[in-house]
């Protein structure tokens, strides 16, 4: 189990969050005895059971997992997409589970910064404009400043020179990066990545998670990468594996052969 | 960085075509109502005209102002019902007269200015007062122009130039009573008397016209009265014009409203992935339909703009004979309607949108 990290109590349900979020010291992200449960039909697939995990800001840490072992099913529970059947899920204080649907859209907008497994971008809209999308769901932004760190963005990320290209336009690592980019837009303080390397070659794979790393490093966010390819978790601080749903914090990922 | 006017803006074509295909459908109803209005109007323009609130016929012309005789005492008669301030004789019927395009059918229509009877619709100069005087409704006429009636061979000079005023969708005159009598007599010698069409009548303030044409049919021997607005819809035709031209009307309103819905809602499913990663990086179900919207009423509104221009085009190069005027009534109301139901149809997009789990745009299967 994943005692080493969450020191205490990982099977206890039902304890008070303040004194959790206490115990997790400076934790952004702290998950407690977290469950979900899909029902199709009349069979339930139990997706995710029991887990408890925490991530301190400024840490990048993988979930490792073969396929069908439930990641993204916990990285969406964390980024406010589904609901867990059971369990607690905290950010930044803020009990994620305990939102209603309207304040989950205001969470996503405004917390979470998300790079999905497929189909990040929005085709017609450019390069530019699918960051700039981003700060028109918040009224906090002005469009000059929205504009500027748009800009800055994709700077960054190699791709000043691609900002008026539409997706199509771009390569999968440029659209890998875009999306990147705009899970960074709206300076979240989760960044949620499913596979980023899944459709790039080991050359861009290891480019887009060297920028992702060095993204949550200097902008102080918390991260958390999926990825089934153990030679992308020499980036991360730390290493989490589930398998079938069971999630535990491992020391030696390179032991891990799937 | 709006996400509707974007979207159009790279798809110029898509909603190009869409624009234009509502165009032609707004286009159809604003002229197709304007042609149906033009019509009734050219028919019923002179009855309508009219002034006064009720109109007596003899109770045997079967609600038709042609088919009515009436003695001209009786409108010293219908003076004396209750409820009717004045009354005033209206004779009509089809001469042959020298109009501007040569010899043709004219209506003539007598009537005294100033009593209920005259027609209302003068745009230029007056109405006639004497008996070489006409006003003219129709054929391009002009004031200081001449028409010579045939029957008595005498030239009138064109006083007055009225709009909306014409009969049987003719060229209609106007003149004072007494030249419509000597048009009759030449073509009638010997008759006891020329006989009136209908009288007009002026009811008394606050007396319901409903109520005096009821009376003045109870109380004056062989003739009925009608509230001017059920005799004009009595008109032979109107019913049936405004009938048809309402079913082609209102059949081209529905399939524009249905065509702009079912694009719309083809345009959502086609987008339903993207609208999925925006719910999922937290774009609200509000804002997206929002946009819809706001693309269903830039395409309405530029479809209306087309179609206005395209009607204003029709109208000019039209040559009926009848006059055809859009109406800017008509327009906005057109266009209003078009763009409510419009949105109302955008429900069914609306409603594909606020279905959407954005859950599934993680892709947890
Ligand atoms: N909406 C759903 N309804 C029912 N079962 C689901 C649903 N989504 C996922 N599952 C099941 O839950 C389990 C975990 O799915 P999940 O997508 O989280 O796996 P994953 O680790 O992300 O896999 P992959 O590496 O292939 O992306 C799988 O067995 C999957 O079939
Ligand atoms: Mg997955």
């Amino acid at each position: 189990m994943t005692d080493d990290f969450v020191p205490a109590h990982p099977d206890q349900p039902g304890l008070d969050p303040a004194v959790d979020a206490g115990e997790h010291g400076d934790a952004i992200l702290s998950l407690r005895d977290v469950s979900k449960v899909y029902q199709s039909g009349d069979s339930e697939v139990r997706a995710v059971s029991g887990a408890t995990m925490a991530v301190e800001q400024e840490e990048f840490v993988s979930l490792l997992g073969p396929s069908g072992s439930g990641k993204t099913t916990l990285i969406s529970m964390i980024g406010g997409l589904l609901s867990p059947t059971s369990g607690q899920i905290l950010v930044g204080g803020t009990d994620v589970g305990a939102l209603s649907s309207r304040e989950l859209t205001r969470f996503r907008a405004e917390r979470v910064g998300f790079v999905f497994q497929s189909a990040n971008l929005v085709p017609f809209l450019t390069a530019r404009e699918n960051l700039l999308y981003v700060s028109t769901l918040q009224k906090r932004v002005s469009r000059k400043e929205a504009q500027k760190r748009a800009d800055q963005l994709l700077s960054e990320l190699g791709l000043a020179d691609r900002a008026k290209n539409l997706p199509e336009q771009l390569s999968g690592g440029e659209r890998q990066r875009v999306a990147i980019g705009r899970a960074l837009m709206n300076d979240p303080d989760l960044i949620l990545v499913d596979e980023p390397t899944a459709a790039l070659d080991t050359q861009l794979g290891r480019q887009v998670v060297e920028l992702l790393a060095r993204e949550v490093k200097q902008r102080g966010k918390t991260g958390i990468m999926v990825t089934h390819d153990l030679r992308m978790v020499q980036y991360t601080d730390r290493v989490f594996e589930i398998l079938d749903g069971h999630l535990t914090h491992v020391e030696q990922p390179s032991a891990l052969q799937h | 960085m709006n996400l509707a006017l974007t979207e159009m803006k790279r798809s110029k074509l898509k909603f190009g075509l869409l624009i234009g295909a509502v165009a032609l459908l707004v286009f159809l109803v604003l002229f197709l109502t304007t042609l149906s209005t033009a019509l009734v109007t050219s028919i019923t323009g002179a009855l309508n005209g009219l002034d006064g609130q009720v109109l007596v016929y003899s109770d045997a012309a079967r609600d038709n102002l042609q088919a009515s005789r009436l003695p001209p005492t009786v409108v010293a008669e219908v003076e004396k019902v209750p409820g009717v301030a004045a009354a005033g004789g209206v004779t009509l019927g089809t001469v042959s007269a020298e109009l501007l395009d040569g010899s043709g059918d004219l209506q003539l229509v007598g009537s005294t200015a100033g009593e209920p009877g005259a027609p209302t619709g003068l745009v230029a100069g007056e109405l006639p007062a004497r008996k070489d005087e006409i006003a003219m409704d129709g054929s391009g006429y002009a004031l200081g122009d001449e028409v010579t009636l045939s029957e008595v061979d005498r030239a009138l000079t064109v006083v007055g130039l009225l709009k909306g005023s014409q009969f049987n969708a003719s060229p209609t005159g106007y003149v004072v009573p007494a030249v419509y009598d000597e048009v009759v007599r030449a073509a009638n010698p010997g008759v006891p008397f020329v006989p009136l069409n209908a009288v007009a009548v002026a009811v008394s303030p606050g007396a319901d016209p409903a109520v005096v044409a009821q009376q003045i049919t109870d109380d004056v021997p062989k003739v009925k009265g009608y509230v001017k607005g059920d005799a004009v819809s009595l008109i032979p035709g109107v019913e049936s014009i405004t009938q048809t031209f309402g079913i082609l009307v209102g059949l081209t309103f529905v399939i524009g409203i249905v065509v702009i819905g079912f694009f719309f809602l083809i345009l959502t499913v086609q987008k339903m992935r993207t609208f999925t990663l925006l719910r999922a990086i937290g774009a609200s179900t509000g804002k997206l339909s929002a946009a819809v919207a706001v693309q269903i009423a830039v395409v309405v509104i530029a479809a209306g703009i087309l179609a206005v221009l395209l009607t204003y085009g029709a109208v000019q190069g039209l040559s009926t004979g009848i006059p055809v005027t859009l109406s800017p009534v008509l327009v906005t109301g057109t266009v209003g309607a078009v763009l409510l139901f419009s949105l109302l149809a955008g429900l069914l997009s609306i409603r594909r949108i606020s279905g959407i789990d954005p859950a599934t745009a993680a892709g947890a299967r």
